[in-house]
């Protein structure tokens, strides 16, 4: 039978990523990083590539594995490659770090440790990039919420490449004029390839799946849907072509980018009247928390592409449009991804527990995995706390900004320990928690049978 | 084995797959309109053809295994083959009220 199983490593990868985002957002609690320190500083690239790679990296990798098997309904390939990946990206994440800290001036860093991370990440993507495209490539036709994870992976592999450029010549290894020009003109490009195209082309992508699923609504593929993906493609394909013009030693052309940001606000405007559609048409009445908090999320990634794409509100977020590009980040990607965690962590904790015993055993559903009512309250701050920091950066206020993230601070961690309640089955009326011969989960690490 | 035998089998395998749950939904399979035929043939051969909410769902097989073990155990059953298909999908208008 075609279709997917349970993903081995995706826990883990969650938990790592979990991990990263407490380590992050403490970052930014205790005055590391911009708006302490430049946008382009050292300390700020090192808490960008903590939250980049490690946050919202190994939570996007993590789900892909599991669910690009259903978007295609074939198993995943090369399955055994998810663990020497999840290594590589970790050794390499923390690689680079110490290479930026080194540049701000850390003892006991080398920046020579920027091209090792450089070198391991592209490897460790490399090894995520063969698994889900060998899979996706089984299928035909393609569906397009598969599509969209198919060019979130090329963009992936762009945002990496050009990286590793970076890293090259931050270290000194490089001094070419062209990778120079690439470092000094290139890092918002760089950044639009990785923040656009790889986590919300693919984002968009799953969350047409995954929407119908949970809310049971009509889950074709809409002509505004297909536009959507349209208008997404050319919007990076713009981009691309910055990069591949700065590489070519062409002077740097602002038109494209303007052009880029047309698309980009005409794509989110889309795919808002597809989730608007999907809500209203959906025969399963109850919303859930994990769907409520996901459509604050859609709210902040409308909201964000507006701002960036209006000049006054652009120039009025500070450096690098900052307080829009958090807005995205923590509004939209994170908060998408934490909605998301909400039901996925106890989805799978389902499967591994009860899945073997269904049919067998008094089961009881997904939903009773948790408490909603704490929950609520949590995304509730959380999301307060997130708009609370985009104004403080709006208005140039440093310490309420840090006042806003150790609330939203809070709030993760809450969620967290949501999550892990969920994996001990904690919600679980006694009766039903542990029916005989239902395997009980580990926290993070895999119980069930490789996939190969 | 005669018509009114065969028709009682068929129920029988039907509500025994009641006790069988949708973990998303939380309804039972058979009221969700995932069981989309029951036979059964001389010698308490068992064919059902069943569906799963999503195609590629990661449930999928744990449905089938729970609906092959729950079919086992009725009464008059010697052998259970469970057959998957996505033809037609699932839509949630194929649920009873």
């Amino acid at each position: 039978m075609p279709g997917a199983t349970l993903s081995r490593w995706t826990m883990s990868y969650f938990a790592a990523a979990c991990v990263f985002l407490v380590i992050g957002q403490g970052m930014m609690v205790s005055g590391y990083g911009y708006p302490f320190a430049d946008i382009g500083a050292p300390a700020t690239l090192a808490l960008v590539h903590v939250l980049a790679i490690g946050w919202l990296g190994l939570l996007m990798v993590g789900a892909l594995l599991q669910f690009v098997p259903v978007l295609v309904a074939a198993p995943l390939r090369a399955g055994r490659l998810a663990l020497p990946a999840l290594l590589l990206l970790i050794a390499g994440l923390l690689l680079l770090v110490g290479g930026f800290a080194s540049l701000g001036g850390t003892p006991g860093m080398a920046p020579g440790m920027l091209p090792f991370g450089a070198f391991s990440l592209v490897t460790g993507f490399g090894f995520v990039t063969i698994m889900l495209a060998s899979t996706i490539a089984a299928a035909r036709p393609l569906p397009l919420p598969a599509r969209f994870v198919a060019v979130g992976l090329t963009a992936l592999i762009a945002t990496v490449l050009v990286g590793g450029i970076f890293t090259l010549v931050l270290s000194g290894a490089l001094a070419n004029d062209t990778a120079i020009a690439l470092l000094l003109e290139g890092a918002p490009l760089h950044a639009a390839l990785g923040l656009g195209g790889w986590l919300t082309f693919t984002a968009i992508g799953v969350s047409y799946r995954l929407l119908p699923m949970f809310m049971l609504a009509p889950d074709s593929a809409r002509a505004t849907s297909k536009a959507v993906w349209w208008s997404g493609v050319v919007a990076l394909a713009l981009v691309a072509a910055c990069v591949v013009s700065i590489a070519a030693g062409s002077a740097a052309v602002k038109w494209p980018l303007g052009l880029a940001a047309l698309f980009s606000v005409s794509a989110t405007l889309l795919y808002s009247t597809d989730l608007s559609r999907l809500f209203r048409e959906r025969r399963r009445k109850i919303v859930e928390l994990n769907i409520l908090a996901s459509y604050a999320a859609f709210a902040a990634l409308l909201v964000s592409v507006v701002m960036f794409a209006l000049p006054v509100t652009r120039s009025a977020a500070g450096e690098g449009a900052a307080a829009v590009v958090y807005l995205f980040v923590f509004g939209w990607l994170t908060g998408l991804g934490l909605a998301q965690l909400y039901k996925i962590v106890p989805f799978l904790t389902w499967l591994e527990c009860y899945g073997p015993v269904l049919g067998r055993a008094a089961v009881p559903r997904v939903q009773d995995l948790v408490r909603e009512r704490r929950a609520r309250l949590w995304f509730c701050l959380y999301y307060g706390a997130v708009v609370a920091a985009t104004i403080s950066l709006f208005a140039d206020n440093p310490m309420a900004f840090r006042i806003a993230v150790l609330a939203q601070l809070g709030a993760t961690s809450g969620l967290l320990v949501e999550f892990a309640r969920a994996r001990e089955l904690s919600a679980v009326a006694a009766p039903l928690r542990f029916p005989a011969g239902a395997p009980r989960p580990h926290l993070f690490l895999p119980i069930s049978r490789p996939q190969e | 084995m005669s018509e009114a035998t065969n028709e009682t089998m068929c129920d029988a395998i039907r509500d025994a797959l009641r006790m069988i749950i949708d973990p998303e939904l939380g309804r039972n399979i058979v009221e969700l309109g995932l069981i989309y035929d029951v036979s059964v043939e001389d010698g308490g051969i068992a064919h059902v053809t069943m569906t799963t909410t999503t195609r590629g769902c990661p449930a999928s097989e744990y449905l089938k295994e729970a609906v092959r073990n729950c079919v086992w155990y009725v009464p008059g059953v010697e052998y259970a083959e469970v057959r998957l298909t996505y033809e037609p999908a699932w839509t949630p208008a194929m649920m009873s009220a």
